[in-house]
């Protein structure tokens, strides 16, 4: 079996392969699909499917923004869409399977590079059409890296939160297919009773999530219940709090499971460096050492490697699941491989005498707040596109805080990032300031402004 | 500030929406911003706030302005 879901649904292995013929004799080879996916094995079902026959999925979420849906049609001109069948999409489907429809759209077929294979948005929240190019080697690769440190097998159960659009997901499907395992996905909250009787009832043999996912199972005094089958916890997604990371990692230690800290990104295809499970205290706080097949570096501000045991620098990383670079319009889908391998992932990283690497800070602008990557600068764009003064957004991975300079226009800053970024209300924190700090060529001075 | 005020004031604080919007239909069902993460933002104010700690199930049902209201009863809060 490779999937259930919470909806009750069974997907083996087979039906992926004939859906993937069905879809062969259905469509054109590499076609530009839009898949519009949920998390059950319908999902995943077309996701593995489509790139299985040959054509190429730009994977987004059911509940994608209408606005940034509409911005990547335009952009991309996909020649079809698959998305639930009871979505309302106009067009008319020209087949319906597992849940979901196929439907064709007037555009013309794109040209694409041989290599590629599926593309991901880099911004679910702040509404970029910039997509991450990743090619088929990408995909055996990251099966094959992950499937070999967690140590998988056919008989894994994992239990899969994180959405199939979202690199980390998709890379569980990849490595537990590798291994013929079975994918127990659910679209429910971990707030939601079905969800805590799915993870007992189909006996989850592990679980994978962000930061804030392991907040959720704290807060669902998880370390209370009885789950013997659960044996494998592993976190992405950004730093944990200290004290919660110590927490998950003891009680992993006395209940004999295993707790996994990872690093990753979508231009890496998910993890590209691990800690293993005798580290986990010890080296706390540590993303660990690069994936099997992968190698880490630091690299100087002037590009030269350091090659003292430890140091600080840029962390860069070099393996077979680096992806070949970005598409930020239709034509780029031509492009071929950009990175050969090696990609500097804009993160300052501490190396210790031992070898093992710790995040120190980001060099890009982004923020990590539930989980979720909110782009600094985009965030500014939004709050400019409604107010009259002058803005700054800067903040921690728990509170975004703008400055703005006047005070009459609060609200409108704040309703404008409630509506186009989803975030709670009394996360985004506003603050006014005479002016804002620039150097002499009339750049923003982000440093300067308190991020605390 | 009575406990009325105190819990309006949490939903006024997560949804960023005005009080005059809150009555007992107000939920997961009706309000589109309504996540888990919204959801557990309340469960952190609400715990704050009056100085208690929820259940499990708790958590799990609190999903409507209502809901919330009978939770706190639940823990002797008057409201």
């Amino acid at each position: 079996m490779a999937a259930i879901d919470t909806d009750g649904n069974h997907l083996r292995y087979g039906e992926i392969i004939e859906l993937s013929e069905r879809i062969e004799h259905l469509i054109p080879p590499r076609s530009l699909t839009f898949i519009l996916t949920k998390n059950n094995v319908g999902g995943i079902a077309w996701v593995m499917a489509t790139i299985l026959s040959g054509s190429v999925p730009l994977i987004l979420s059911a509940h994608t923004e209408p606005k940034l849906l509409q911005n990547l049609l335009e952009t991309y001109r996909p020649q079809y869409v698959c998305c639930p069948a009871d979505m309302t999409f106009e067009g008319s489907a020209i087949s319906e399977s597992m849940g979901y429809k196929l439907i064709s759209l007037p555009n013309d077929k794109a040209v694409m590079n041989n290599e590629l294979s599926h593309l991901l948005p880099t911004s679910g929240s702040t509404g970029s059409p910039k997509l991450v190019r990743h090619k088929y080697d990408n995909i055996e690769a990251a099966g094959l890296n992950i499937s070999t440190f967690f140590e998988l097998t056919d008989a894994d159960r994992p239990l899969m939160v994180l959405p199939l659009h979202y690199t980390m997901g998709l890379s569980m499907i990849f490595s537990h297919f590798q291994v013929g395992a079975t994918v127990l996905i659910t679209d429910r909250n971990m707030t939601d009773p079905i969800f805590w009787k799915f993870m007992k009832e189909e006996k989850a043999t592990s679980f994978t999530g962000v930061p804030y996912s392991y907040e959720i199972l704290d807060k669902m005094r998880f370390m209370r219940m009885k789950l013997p089958d659960l044996t494998l916890l592993t976190q992405g997604g950004g730093k944990m709090p200290k004290e919660l990371n110590l927490k998950f990692a003891e009680y992993c230690r006395d209940n004999g499971k295993k707790w996994i800290a990872t690093y990753g990104q979508s231009e890496g295809t998910a993890r590209m460096a691990w800690l293993p499970p005798e580290y986990a205290i010890s080296k706390m706080g540590s993303i660990g050492i690069a994936v099997p097949n992968g190698q880490l570096s630091l690299r100087n501000p002037d590009g030269t490697f350091i090659t003292t045991p430890s140091g600080s620098g840029e962390m860069c990383y070099a393996g077979r699941n680096v992806t070949m670079g970005y598409a930020r319009c239709r034509e780029d889908l031509m492009l071929g491989d950009e990175r050969n391998g090696f990609l500097p992932t804009g993160d300052l990283a501490y190396r210790d005498e031992d070898g093992f690497y710790y995040i120190q800070g980001r060099m890009g602008r982004f923020l990590k707040i539930f989980g979720n990557r909110i782009g600094l600068d985009e965030c500014e764009q939004i709050v400019k596109g409604v107010v009259t003064c002058e803005c700054a957004c800067t903040g921690n991975d728990e509170r975004l805080i703008v400055y703005l300079t006047d005070i009459y226009e609060t609200d409108a800053a704040k309703n404008s990032l409630v509506e186009a970024v989803h975030l709670p209300a009394n996360v985004i924190e506003i603050r006014i300031i005479d002016s804002l700090p620039k150097n002499e060529a009339g750049k923003i001075l982000y440093s300067n402004l308190n991020n605390e | 500030m009575a406990n009325l005020e105190k819990y309006n004031e949490i939903f006024t604080e997560v949804f960023g929406v005005d009080a005059s919007a809150l009555n007992d239909s107000f939920g997961k069902d009706t309000v589109d911003q309504w996540d888990s993460v919204h959801q557990l933002n309340l469960v952190s104010l609400l715990e704050e706030a009056f100085d208690i700690m929820l259940d499990p199930e708790d958590i799990m049902g609190f999903t409507s302005y209502a809901a919330g209201k009978e939770i706190l009863k639940n823990q002797d809060v008057e409201i």
